[in-house]
């Protein structure tokens, strides 16, 4: 899932990073424009990364369930806001998908981020905050399919499961 | 007959274009903008495939208009 050098790339200080999930049967898959591989954006220095990220895969693959980003790092000489958006699965046609398996998260220090992050560990750190979200975000509750909630239960931390 | 010269770009997510200089350009800047949100100039797609100046109607055109607003 990693994008091959090219002579043509998003270069700009600030980029989305987006992970377009969907519920592939009993299994969460990653899918988009791109495939599975992340989803880069540019972010003008005037433009909302949440505006940019919604209307960019409203035009390109369809009006997406939920719009969250999750979290963010240093990469590719910028900094990399990562978005989950939840799509229908009438939305993914013919893209290429892959199940999402599940990953070590990248851990930090106590002060300082952790040197390499994986993609899978980016994929897994925003489910997991999808998980804490639908159970303590209205709206998300609210919007996301019933179906997900069994899925999600596992990437929630057993102590926090017990809350629910 | 005129041969026209080819080019290719390839994007980092995996597009890929090939034509004439002007075909590449139109099609760079419409997937980037398009996929990418970025906003691309005609310069920087023929820089970045490496066209000379000539290879493209527009670089041409432009280069022209640049004349004679100097001229």
């Amino acid at each position: 899932m990693s994008r091959a050098p090219a002579g043509w790339d998003v270069d700009s200080p600030v980029q989305a990073e987006v992970f377009v999930v969907w519920l592939d049967g009993d299994r969460l898959a990653l899918t988009g424009p791109d495939g599975p591989q992340p989803w880069i954006l540019q972010l003008g220095p005037t433009e909302h990364p949440v505006e940019v990220v919604d209307r960019i895969v409203r035009d390109v693959v369809g009006p997406p369930i939920l719009v969250h980003s999750t979290s963010w790092r240093r990469d590719r000489d910028a900094v990399i806001l990562s978005f989950v958006v939840v799509i229908d699965q009438a939305l993914v046609g013919d893209m290429a998908s892959v199940p999402i398996d599940r990953a070590e998260l990248a851990r930090s220090t106590a002060t300082a981020a952790p040197r390499d992050i994986a993609v899978s560990a980016v994929v897994e750190h925003g489910l997991r905050h999808l998980a804490w979200l639908v159970q303590d975000d209205p709206v998300v509750a609210a919007e996301l399919p019933t179906s997900w909630r069994p899925l999600l239960a596992a990437y929630v931390p057993e102590p926090f499961r017990s809350l629910g | 007959m005129d041969v026209v010269r080819q080019f290719t770009n390839r994007c980092a997510c995996g597009w890929e274009f090939r034509g004439s200089a002007d075909e590449v350009v139109d099609a760079t800047i419409d997937h980037g903008k398009r996929i990418h949100n970025m906003e691309a100039t005609r310069e920087q797609v023929l820089e970045a495939i490496g066209a000379e100046p000539g290879d493209a109607t527009g670089a041409r055109e432009a280069a022209g208009e640049a004349e004679a607003a100097a001229g």
